[in-house]
C-alpha cells in the first residue's frame, strides 16, 4: 500500500522544486519512548547525532523528538559547546577532523 | 544548599603539582563559603573540540559540589582570576 511506503524516506526528506509533496516519516521521541534516555551535556557522543557535520543542531523534523526533549538537547549542546566537547558550529568538517 | 557540577578545564602542559594546587584552591573557596565537594571525576587528558587559548588539549575534572547559591557568584570571579584553568562551567542540577 502507498501509505506504507513511507518509512522508506530518506532522513532529509525529497526537497526542491520538482518534488513538492512532502512525505512525513514516521516519528517518534526517543527520549520519551525510553525515559532511561537521559540528555545531558556530558554525555557529548548522543548529543552529536543531533548536530549535523558543520555542528549546528539538527532541527526537530529532522530528529523527530518532542518539543519539551528538543529544548533540553539545545540546552545540552550549548553547555557542550562552552566546555568544547561539541563544535560550535561554522567551519567545514575536514577542518575539524584533522 | 544547591547541588552543581563544576566542570573545569586545567591547562595540559601544567605538570601534576601545579594542577592539583588549583584544583586545592577551589576546594577552599567551595569550603569557606560553606559548601562541600561531594566527588570529583577526572576525564583525563582530553582532545577539545576547538582551540582554547591556542590549545587544542585540556585537562578535565568535574566536580559534584553542593553550596549554597548565594556564594556562586564567588566563585565564579575567582575562577575567573585562576590562572591554570582555561574554562569553567557551574550548573545547577
Amino acid at each position: 500500500m502507498a501509505e506504507d511506503n513511507y518509512q522508506a524516506a530518506s532522513d532529509q526528506g525529497p526537497r526542491g522544486a520538482g518534488n513538492r509533496r512532502y512525505t512525513p516519516k514516521p516519528r517518534f521521541c526517543q527520549f520519551c519512548s525510553d525515559q532511561t534516555l537521559e540528555i545531558d551535556y556530558k554525555n557529548h557522543g548522543l548529543l552529536r547525532k543531533f548536530t549535523t557535520e558543520e555542528g549546528k543542531i539538527r532541527p526537530r523534523r529532522q530528529t523527530g523528538t518532542c518539543a519539551k526533549h528538543q529544548r533540553a538537547i539545545a540546552r545540552e549542546i550549548k553547555r557542550a559547546r562552552h566546555i568544547a566537547l561539541l563544535p560550535f558550529a561554522g567551519g567545514t568538517w575536514e577542518e575539524r577532523t584533522r | 544548599m544547591n547541588n552543581y557540577e563544576l566542570m573545569v578545564i586545567i591547562h595540559p602542559d601544567l605538570d601534576e603539582e601545579a594542577a592539583n594546587q588549583a584544583l586545592e584552591k577551589i576546594k577552599d573557596w567551595i569550603v569557606k563559603s560553606g559548601g562541600k565537594i561531594e566527588k570529583i571525576d577526572n576525564w583525563g587528558k582530553r582532545r577539545l573540540a576547538y582551540e582554547i587559548q591556542k590549545q587544542n588539549e585540556g585537562v578535565y575534572f568535574l566536580h559534584y559540589v553542593s553550596m549554597p547559591a548565594s556564594a556562586i557568584a564567588e566563585l565564579e570571579k575567582n575562577l575567573q582570576i585562576l590562572e591554570p584553568v582555561m574554562r569553567f562551567m557551574i550548573v545547577a542540577k
